[in-house]
């Protein structure tokens, strides 16, 4: 059940009728509504994978609040091992598990001793990572005493499985999104109205620019060694807007749907593409991931290498993004994407100026430096995604190596040359428009437009281009295999 | 020392870290009320603090604090 499928437009509907109609009462019925639906959601999917979200649900429940009722800070930390344990391990399992017997069996052949072993046939549970950082940030989060665990397990399993971020989030913490669920949703018209239009402009991400870019960028990385260097490059700049219209659009949707049931969650992207260096693009790519990872992975690691000084802070960022690349999946590529990552944090640390939040300009144009940066954390950031699009270690170098060749000066080979031409202008709409709207929630926040007929034609517009120009094919959200 | 002169003394350690002439901490400042203060720099201020300071947070502690008032506690604690 794909956001963008007429399957979901029509349980969102049948949803949004029962919950503000029928289960309005109280927050006790609606949290059964939306833990109900949640499911149903989810199990459209693949129904199996249901039990394992509510055994892990119902076990992290018990341990938040046993943590905060143990007495003594050995009891407290037994618990929290055992949540720990429990959310990593399941992950870990579900990720890694084949890949750690395929390597192990090719690390043995290397010395020519063939193992008889085997792998399972293992399909990952969609949105695993997401509602295991959801238990285990509520576990640390009790651990610390930042918050006090819940009695009520209707609302813990909304919060674990909370409809519609269960697939891929944004991932919200318990301190945020726990009070929500606590008391009950008034339907506010100006909230709901906001959350369409940035279903609007998610969709437009989505459908528009990030499943038109995947026609070419998959021709392209199929058939990148008959093809010259200019269209690699295009090839890499492309899949790089693809991947942010695509995770980005999703997270609109999501962001949309949950303001129209009168849930307030995590933005998850802030303009990315206008960050002037790297810790700058993080701050504003996957916000709640990365946020997470900051809180959860970074500090501690950055509290315990405190007496190291710079070469501290770049072990733990270094092994902060390599976590993050691997979280992706169990390939080398992940693994170099994350570590490249972090590699390209060492400047700003050796010249002192990773905490100096760069601000982007109030003015129309940006100054000629802001420029450079912008254009120079691009091209850093397109790199990388060519290991994260590629199939294999090998591919993505062969890849490199091609890019840089004197086939660069020539003119890239272009398929379906008017389709081309309207993906780019659509690339071009959706960057101008955020960044006019870029200290807004959404580029769709056009309240200040005073002439209603204006908003409408911008509306309609845009619902013109969706309907003209959407790819044929209406593929997977990329993040929903993580 | 009492809690009001190392509050006057984290507040200047504050200003040199993040950079800002303008920030007033109270006991219950809490890190939405500066706006430089997320969780990245909270570590280069926890390091300057224990320099300033010549004391040494465990981790939990680190982690644990909500607000100012709860930072000034912890230091009172070792040097008092």
């Amino acid at each position: 059940m794909l956001f963008t499928s007429i399957t979901f437009v029509i349980f969102f509907c049948l949803f949004f009728l029962l919950y503000w109609f029928v289960f309005n009462r109280n927050f006790k019925l609606q949290n059964l509504l939306l833990l109900a639906g949640g499911y149903v959601f989810y199990a459209w999917w693949d129904w199996r994978f249901l039990p394992l979200l509510i055994a892990s649900s119902s076990l992290n429940y018990f341990l938040g609040i046993g943590i905060y009722k143990a007495r003594q800070t050995k009891q407290r930390s037994l618990l929290l091992w055992i949540g720990l344990l429990q959310g990593l391990g399941t992950l870990l399992f579900f990720k890694y598990f084949n890949f750690f017997v395929k390597s192990t069996i090719s690390a043995f052949a290397t010395f020519n001793i063939r193992l008889d072993t085997y792998t399972l046939n293992i399909i990952l549970p969609l949105g695993i990572s997401f509602y295991t950082f959801r238990t285990i940030s509520y576990l640390l989060d009790i651990k610390h005493g930042k918050i006090k665990p819940t009695t009520d397990w209707v609302v813990f399993f909304c919060y674990v499985s909370v409809f519609p971020c269960v697939i891929s989030g944004p991932i919200d913490r318990p301190k945020t999104l726990i009070p929500q669920l606590t008391r009950r949703r008034v339907f506010d018209y100006a909230q709901a109205t906001d959350g369409m239009r940035q279903i609007l402009w998610g969709v437009f991400k989505k459908m528009v620019i990030a499943d038109n870019c995947a026609v070419f960028t998959d021709n392209i990385f199929e058939h990148y060694k008959t093809l010259p260097a200019s269209s690699l490059l295009f090839g890499a700049f492309l899949y790089t807007i693809q991947v942010y219209a695509d995770f980005s659009g999703y997270s609109d949707i999501a962001i949309g749907l949950s303001n129209i049931i009168g849930i307030k969650v995590t933005r998850n992207f802030n303009t990315p593409f206008f960050a002037q260096n790297i810790a700058d693009f993080w701050r504003r790519w996957h916000i709640s991931l990365t946020g997470w990872l900051t809180d959860y992975v970074f500090a501690p690691l950055t509290i315990y290498f405190r007496d190291l000084g710079k070469t501290g802070l770049i072990l733990a960022i270094v092994i902060n993004f390599t976590a993050i690349g691997i979280w992706h999946g169990p390939n080398w590529t992940f693994f170099l994407f994350g570590f490249l990552n972090g590699c390209y944090y060492i400047p700003l640390i050796l010249r002192g100026t990773l905490y100096k939040k760069k601000k982007i300009t109030d003015q129309l144009q940006p100054a000629l430096p802001a420029l450079l940066g912008v254009a120079g954390t691009f091209t850093l950031v397109m790199f990388t995604f060519i290991l994260f699009r590629a199939d294999s270690l090998a591919q993505a170098f062969d890849y490199y190596q091609r890019l840089f060749s004197r086939s660069m000066f020539t003119a890239p080979v272009i398929i379906e040359k008017v389709n081309t031409a309207a993906t780019l202008v659509c690339i071009v709409i959706m960057l101008a428009a955020e960044w006019l709207q870029r200290d807004k929630q959404h580029a769709l926040q056009i309240d200040f437009i005073k002439k209603s007929p204006v908003r409408v034609i911008i509306y309609y517009g845009l619902i013109l281009i969706i309907i003209t120009f959407t790819a044929t094919r209406n593929s997977d959200f990329i993040y929903f295999k993580f | 020392m009492d809690k009001g002169e190392i509050l006057k003394t984290v507040n200047d350690v504050f200003i040199d870290v993040l950079d800002d002439e303008n920030i007033m901490l109270t006991y219950e400042t809490t890190a939405n009320d500066v706006e430089e203060w997320d969780s990245l720099n909270h570590i280069q201020l926890v390091v300057a603090i224990e320099k300033q300071f010549g004391i040494r947070f465990t981790s939990w502690e680190i982690q644990s604090w909500n607000k100012v008032g709860e930072l000034i506690n912890t230091i009172s604690n070792k040097i008092n």
